[in-house]
């Protein structure tokens, strides 16, 4: 049930709103087909990002592919995290992270869901900010590259989303936008460090091929 | 019931019959003509010509289907046509945060400029986006307060919204214009013959700047146009549309001179979104059609052709 839902929600319908009314040009995603698992990471402006990554996605892998979201913000309230599973099928983390209680620790819940045969959808910059700009990025994603390091990452930028549906409104006005994905990698190293500085570089590179 | 879907009377109405497969013909041609060269010579580089001929296969096809067999379709289709031109032009013109809720508002005017044109509320129609929406945006721009930049926003949003919307929805327009007695082929004739020759002059004075182009008449905005290409695309179109003027109500010296705008006016339009192209900085205004860049690019030279074409008509005619 769930998984018609999300086929029919994401590649039909809300693939064809953004496409003709907001204006999305959306990159091709076959390639995912070939990869068991992965993590697509991108750069985040807008509501509008979860749903255009989602909505690009292959019909046959829509419902194994998670976004995940902050939960204080998508599970305010019981109806609200409800909703975000079953319509966004979300993985909802908390920001902090959390030694004491290991299932409340967003690394582990984020490793769980890859251990449970899902996909992720991550935006690394951790919160929307300003439209273009990218903010530095957290260190979340390493630390699960690090511990799955046999799982490749594949980078995606998107373009003019924030100006579609900026963070502070909740007005949809169309813009010409576009999501583009770059190759599935692996972690070149097991340090922190090193894989963010990896991550941006590729999300750098994409930016780049973007504005022509 | 299907005789109110599809209007299929245009195939006992001879001429507009013989337009459709006038524009079929030349596309054949094209096709065979670029298979059999490509096929002789296969070191031509033929890529981007039978890209824009099969893109033309597709619009010429959403065209002729739309505005032939079912009218309201076609306001639906033109109306379609100024939201992607108008999202496309307007994206790449800097706008500010805060015009957010005014352009929201310009969105919302091409529905409402449509079904003006739609139920041919003549008065309306006219004044709607000229006065009505030019006074109601920059108050909705004023209200939110921020003054930085905000002359610019004010003149380039009407602008936009005069050059994609209220221009090119004269075409819509012709599709309302009441019925002259003895003259059967009506708005639909009329809109064939203005989309015909405009895209027939784009070609022309392509095809003659190619051949003989020397002399150039812009080259700081568009060094591909040259006097060749301009006089030689202005006498073909309007020997073209010394031919096509059966499908026009108006007497032969009005179609020769109706034609004759068209050409001039087609390439005002078109040389106008070079000059906005190269401010930006961009060679197409997007990758929605391939081999033509984005709808503005196809629809530049209309979005001048229409108006001048209507407002003539309707002089003359109505």
């Amino acid at each position: 049930m769930k998984k018609i839902t999300l086929q029919l929600l994401y590649s039909f319908i809300i693939r064809w709103f953004l496409r003709v009314f907001v204006g999305v040009k959306f990159d091709k995603a076959d390639f995912l087909l070939k990869e068991k698992q992965f993590i697509i990471v991108a750069n985040h402006n807008s509501h509008l990002d979860t749903l255009t990554i989602m909505a690009s996605l292959p019909r046959k892998i829509v419902h194994k592919v998670r976004p995940v979201a902050a939960a204080d913000h998508f599970g305010k309230t019981k109806w609200k995290e409800m909703l975000s599973n079953f319509f966004i099928n979300a993985v909802l983390i908390q920001r902090k992270r959390d030694k004491e209680n290991p299932e409340n620790d967003p690394i582990n819940r984020m490793v769980k869901a890859l251990d449970e045969g899902y996909s992720l959808i991550l935006f690394p910059e951790g919160t929307r900010g300003e439209p273009e700009v990218q903010q530095p990025l957290k260190p979340g994603i390493s630390y699960v590259l690090i511990q799955r390091p046999h799982i490749k990452y594949v980078p995606a930028y998107m373009k003019g989303m924030g100006k579609a549906m900026p963070k502070d409104d909740n007005l949809i006005v169309p813009f010409t936008s576009s999501l583009t994905y770059g190759r599935p990698r692996q972690a070149a190293s097991l340090d922190t460090s090193d894989i963010l500085q990896q991550i941006e570089r590729d999300l750098n590179r994409l930016k780049d091929s973007t504005i022509q | 019931m299907i005789e109110k879907l599809l209007r299929l009377d245009f195939i006992h109405n001879d001429d507009i019959l013989f337009v459709i497969l006038l524009i079929f013909g030349i596309l054949i041609f094209a096709s065979t003509l670029f298979f059999i060269v490509g096929w002789i010579k296969p070191q031509a580089k033929l890529g981007e010509l039978k890209a824009r001929t099969n893109s033309w296969w597709v619009m010429a096809s959403l065209f002729i289907g739309a505005t032939i067999v079912n009218h309201t379709l076609a306001y639906i289709a033109i109306g379609m046509l100024s939201f992607v031109a108008f999202r496309e032009l307007y994206s790449v013109l800097d706008f500010r945060a805060s015009d957010r809720r005014a352009i929201f508002w310009a969105f919302v005017a091409i529905p409402i400029q449509y079904y003006l044109a739609y139920i041919g509320w003549y008065g309306a129609y006219i004044i709607f986006i000229p006065v009505g929406m030019f006074l109601f945006l920059p108050m909705r721009l004023v209200l939110k307060g921020n003054t930085d930049g905000i002359i610019q926003s004010m003149s380039t949003l009407q602008w936009v919204l005069m050059l994609t919307v209220f221009g090119i929805s004269h075409m819509a327009y012709l599709l309302s214009l009441p019925e002259i007695s003895g003259f059967s082929s009506g708005g639909r004739g009329l809109l064939l013959f203005l989309v015909f020759l405009t895209e027939i002059n784009d070609v022309m004075q392509f095809t003659w700047g190619k051949l003989f182009g020397k002399h150039k008449i812009i080259p700081k905005v568009s060094p591909n146009k040259t006097w060749e290409g301009f006089i030689g695309g202005v006498i073909s179109t309007t020997t073209f549309g010394y031919f096509l003027g059966f499908l026009t109500p108006l007497s032969t010296y009005e179609v020769l001179f109706v034609s004759f705008a068209i050409a001039v006016s087609g390439f005002v339009g078109d040389i106008v979104m070079s000059s906005v192209k190269r401010d930006i900085g961009v060679k197409d205004m997007g990758t929605s059609i391939p081999g033509h860049g984005g709808i503005l690019d196809r629809i530049d030279s209309l979005s001048y052709t229409a108006p001048v074409f209507f407002h003539l008509v309707y002089y003359m005619a109505y």
